[in-house]
């Protein structure tokens, strides 16, 4: 893996990036990939999880420090460990707010229902904790509670689809499925405690090599945007694709999981540009989506005044936002691709 | 009589949401003149006032109201004004010859039955003279060829209904949400509810 | 509640309302009383104001009179029942027979836009057999138009309109998908599906004619619940805020508060237009045809009162069934009181439907069909439903009453049998127009007694099967279909196939009115389809020069 990283290191005219990224760890560097310019928003968004995967970062610096020849691979690793880090950041974010909005609207009648967004605040606060350590003792606990946001969010996944089966008709009625609980809803907090753990991962000694860590998280970030583009086309096809913009995430989104694939396939130069432009449209996607959805409020009857209903019964805010998630942890992904790619 | 009403929802009152986006203008207006503007007596004479007032006693009583809600007002406004329903069933003449036929055929029973006016009766037997009409056992000599129990139950009591229950204070004692627009609802599954409505049946909590 | 009679038109001075604004106008073009138009058309409901559209698209001159208010329904409707009484026809008729039939807010609207403004926004479509339902299924009379015709025109009038409905129906012929997508089930909705699931017949979410998602100015719908009396939110689709503004869009005039009282005939026995009076005043349009689109009572009532010496029963009578086979719907319930609290008050009041009696023809033993949906009633029409049915009043009633949140109920839309003891006619009284006041005859027969009684059963069991307990029931018509029916020849029916009167060559009837039997789903998409195909060959006819 070594021989390989570095001789990728020689080709590679991205020592920049190590460069580049101490400079990230206080405020937004301004990007050199201009297909990142969506990015501006969703760092705001993350900051505070640049922030923390930025400590770790500056750690592991230090700690290597005396291995330099090995600096640069671990900066860029750690470099889509940061894009691991706000990818988990956006997702738990938007399910913490989404959750609770949604589970607002069921009333909370089952008290299960505060533990999904406990979870996704949870798993919030561990991927964007200003406080991060890389004390084992600190990094088991967020991948503790990583991994209990995954389970909660398949123990979610489990408890909607049994919401929908009791209802009358079951999963025969298309109804249900509209206007049952989500079924994909709860994948967004296993996704984002995936990217969690690998950021945590990314930024201690490699298990495995850049490319298959690239591979890993690359597969799963293509199928994690075609689950949530079909939970997406879903809704828009409940609202009859209303307004033709309503089409943009079956289309861009699933367009970045096949250019994804295809890096993950074959991570040529060409091919991780490519990939990189769609995925940072995804990102794009994910934060147009949410003002859309704002404005998407305002046109429901009674507008902004009447938000107690429209709130709820309007176009999700928060829900959009996992599109940049999976966008940001794309290009984490194809980081870790880049270091192996071919010229 | 005997027993009283014992409402579901005793603290819910759906005029709390006046201010709130669950009442356009026009609506806060037709509620507005309900409240405020109950009309004076100009259709009826003070006895058949007085009669319909201890009949609508009967059809809807509120016993626990200080200030109960007021029907026979309405009724007059509406023969005031010479409203009609759409229907004028075979038998029954115009709207206002028929409440003055059908107020008077319910006094002239009153007088056959106990020999004295209805509003001097007590309630007990105001109300099992209303039944006896309700039931279709009402005494034709006294209705000049109108049928009493149509009589009774689609003009008397459809029109003392309708306006009971188009007033707030029934509307809250029953539960029901009230106005509704621009904001509508938005849990529409059995006992769910949005905070804007009636807090659940006390009965089932 | 303003009475009709002191209301002002407003679509006056080239302008009409903006159905979508508050205190907005559009652009109207007008036609002068002496201007002969191609088409002047007596009422603007489903029927009428379909036709208006199609027309004025066509290219048409057209000129829309309507005896109602033209309301916009942002600042005029109010959460009101009471008040919302403004939207009915209330003028009196008479009513008797053996099972005399509620009118006024009962089935007759008065409104620009019609009964659509009030309607419950079941849009279902009819059996195909039933078009054919003398032939086929051995009652009735057939109609002059072809089912798969209709399907056509239906499918149209959806997508005017919008419906909100079912991936997949349950029952007839394989349609096209809905517009727009079903909604979501109320708990009342709900009540009707375990029901059904639990006796095992399908049943479907209701295909809807309010948005389940914003279309142009209308906005998805907020479930309000107050649909019987008029959408505040505009997301109801009726004729008033769908064909109305398309017909004015197209340069048709509509004009309001205007009430026609008279069809004129010339010397050679053809319509030269119409009487009417709007603001107080008696005026005459002028028009190439004649158009009565006033509904089962009004249109037979104006055909009878514009009788003249060419035409000594009525115009259009020569059959004398003008007025005859009156038809309704059956609108039999059976209500029950839940543990858990339905809040049946919230969204429109129908969101689920079981047509399974409208198929299932080896299973019973009476003809015609029903369908039954999950209900909703407003407090005083619940109130009147409890009182009248159940013969309480009193602590009782206010008791009873306070189960309104508790309640669930099933109602039938039942096919009656046309007869032709069942008419309009004409009383001896006048109206402040100086009309003769219509009398209306209805009795049941021992078939819709039938039928009914089966509902009845099937559905106690079905609110039974569902947790319903302390069940009763309520009986009831709805609808008006009838009086002027569509046939295959003059001594059979007043209208042929096109609507198009058989002694006038120049008259025709456009509304509900034409329906040779009446079917066991709601009207309006039907009396909207017919007004699509009548639009459609008049066009044809047009251009054959067979006008």
């Amino acid at each position: 893996m070594c021989l390989l990283t570095d001789s990728a290191m020689k080709n590679a005219p991205d020592c920049r990036r190590f460069t580049c990224a101490p400079s990230s760890i206080g405020s937004p560097a301004p990007s050199d990939r201009g297909t990142e310019t969506g990015l501006t928003t969703g760092r705001v968004l993350g900051a505070l999880g640049l922030a923390a995967a930025g400590f770790l970062v500056l750690r592991a610096a230090e700690r290597n420090r005396l291995q330099p020849q090995k600096q640069a691979d671990r900066s860029r690793r750690a470099d889509a460990a940061i894009q691991m880090g706000r990818a988990s950041s956006l997702l738990a974010g938007s399910v913490f707010a989404d959750s609770a909005m949604e589970h607002l609207r069921g009333g909370y009648h089952r008290r299960a229902m505060y533990v999904a967004p406990a979870m996704a605040g949870a798993t919030l606060a561990a991927s964007t904790s200003s406080r991060a350590r890389l004390s084992r003792r600190n990094a088991d606990l967020r991948d503790g509670i990583y991994l209990a946001g995954i389970a909660t969010g398949l123990t979610g996944l489990g408890f909607h689809l049994w919401n929908i089966s009791k209802r009358p008709g079951g999963a025969t009625r298309m109804n249900n499925f509209f206007y049952a609980a989500p079924i994909g809803a709860p994948g967004a907090l296993v996704a984002s405690g995936l990217y969690g753990l690998a950021a945590g991962r990314l930024v201690r000694a490699p298990q495995m090599t850049s490319r298959q860590e690239g591979r890993l998280v690359g597969s799963m970030t293509a199928l994690n945007i075609l689950a949530t583009s079909a939970e997406a086309g879903l809704l828009h096809f409940r609202s009859a694709f209303q307004n033709p913009v309503m089409f943009l995430p079956v289309i861009a989104p699933p367009a970045a999981a096949v250019a994804l694939a295809a890096a993950v396939a074959r991570p040529g130069r060409q091919m991780i540009k490519i990939a990189r432009a769609a995925c940072g449209t995804t990102v794009a996607t994910g934060l147009a989506g949410a003002a859309f959805h704002v404005w998407g409020v305002h046109r429901m009857h009674g507008g902004w005044h009447n938000w107690r209903q429209n709130l709820l019964a309007g176009p999700p805010i928060a829900a959009p936002p996992s599109f940049a998630g999976l966008g940001l942890a794309g290009l984490g992904a194809l980081d870790l691709l880049e270091m192996e790619a071919q010229p | 009589m005997t027993d009283s009403f014992d409402p579901p929802y005793p603290n819910y009152d759906i005029l709390r949401k006046w201010d709130s986006p669950s009442y356009n203008q026009i609506t806060r207006d037709v509620l507005t003149e309900r409240l405020t503007a109950v009309p004076q007596r100009q259709f009826l004479d003070e006895q058949e006032w007085r009669l319909l007032q201890a009949i609508c006693d009967q059809l809807v009583p509120q016993p626990e109201r200080t200030d109960p809600v007021p029907i026979t007002p309405f009724i007059d406004a509406a023969l005031t004004e010479n409203r009609t329903n759409g229907t004028r069933f075979a038998g029954i003449p115009a709207m206002r010859e028929a409440w003055r036929k059908g107020l008077a055929a319910i006094r002239a029973e009153a007088m056959a039955q106990h020999d004295t006016d209805f509003v001097s009766l007590d309630a007990h037997r105001q109300e099992a003279l209303l039944h006896r009409i309700n039931d279709g056992d009402a005494e034709p000599a006294h209705w000049d060829g109108m049928p009493a129990q149509r009589f009774f139950r689609s003009v008397l009591l459809k029109e003392v209904l309708a306006i009971y229950y188009a007033h707030p204070a029934a509307q809250s004692e029953i539960g029901f949400g009230g106005p509704a627009a621009p904001r509508g609802y938005v849990r529409m599954g059995a006992d769910r509810m949005d905070p804007w409505e009636a807090p659940a049946d006390r009965r089932n909590r | 509640m303003p009475l009709v009679e002191h209301l002002s038109p407003r679509a006056i001075a080239g302008r009409a309302p903006d159905v979508f604004r508050h205190g907005g106008w559009v652009p109207m073009r007008e036609y002068g009383d002496d201007e002969e138009v191609d088409f002047t058309i007596v009422g603007t409901g489903a029927g009428g104001g379909t036709l208006a559209a199609k027309l004025a698209e066509a290219g048409f001159s057209v000129v829309a009179l309507d005896a109602g208010p033209f309301w916009r329904p942002l600042e005029d409707f109010a959460s009101d029942e009471r008040h919302q009484d403004k939207l009915y026809w209330l003028d009196e008729r008479i009513s008797e027979g053996n099972d005399p039939i509620e009118l006024g807010g009962n089935n007759s609207g008065r409104s620009v836009g019609g009964s659509t403004v009030h309607y419950q926004m079941v849009a279902l479509r009819f059996r195909p057999e039933w078009f054919r339902s003398r032939t086929t299924l051995g009652y009735g009379h057939d109609w002059p138009v072809d089912w798969r015709r209709m399907w056509e025109c239906y499918a149209e009038v959806e997508d005017a309109l919008k419906i909100s409905g079912p991936l997949t129906y349950p029952w007839g012929p394989k349609r096209g998908r809905y517009p727009y997508r079903e909604h979501e089930l109320n708990a009342s909705a709900e009540v009707l599906a375990r029901g059904c699931e639990e006796l095992g017949v399908d049943w479907s979410a209701c295909p809807t004619a309010t948005v389940s998602a914003r279309r142009g100015l209308s906005p998805h719908c907020v479930y309000r619940g107050f649909c019987k009396i008029g959408c505040a939110t505009n997301a109801k689709q009726s004729t008033l805020n769908t064909f109305i503004p398309r017909a004015l869009a197209a340069g048709a005039e509509i004009r309001d508060l205007s009430m026609v009282t008279r069809v004129e005939t010339g010397a050679d026995g053809r319509a030269t237009g119409v009487v009417y009076q709007r603001d107080g005043q008696v005026r005459r349009q002028r028009a190439r045809h004649v158009v009565v689109a006033g509904y089962s009572i009004e249109t037979p009532r104006l055909l009878l009162n514009s009788a003249s010496p060419k035409h000594p029963d009525g115009l259009a009578n020569s059959s004398g069934l003008v007025g005859r086979a009156l038809m309704v719907h059956t609108n039999h319930a059976v209500w029950g009181r839940f543990q858990e609290e339905i809040r049946w008050y919230k969204g429109p009041p129908s969101l689920a439907v079981c047509e399974h009696w409208n198929y299932a023809d080896d299973e019973k033993d009476f003809f015609g069909g029903y369908a039954y949906m999950s209900q909703g009633p407003l407090p005083t029409d619940f109130a009147k439903t409890l009182a009248e049915s159940e013969g309480i009043f009193g602590t009782e009633l206010r008791r009873r009453m306070a189960d309104y949140n508790h309640m669930a109920g099933l109602k039938i839309v039942g096919e009656t049998m046309p007869q032709e003891r069942n008419r309009v006619e004409l009383a001896d009284e006048t109206d402040r127009y100086g009309v003769p006041l219509a009398r209306v005859t209805y009795s049941m027969c021992e078939n819709d007694r039938q039928l009914a009684d089966h509902s009845l059963e099937f559905m106690r069991n079905a609110l039974s099967a569902a947790g319903g307990q302390e069940l009763f029931q309520s009986g009831g018509t709805a609808h008006l279909m009838g009086g002027c029916r569509m046939g295959f020849s003059r001594e059979d029916s007043v209208v042929d196939g096109d609507g198009r009167s058989w002694d006038v060559g120049n008259l025709w009837i456009c509304d509900g009115s034409l329906f040779p039997t009446g079917g066991g789903v709601n009207p309006s998409m039907t009396i909207m389809a017919l007004a699509v195909h009548i639009a459609d060959r008049i066009k044809t006819l047009a251009g054959q020069d067979a006008l």
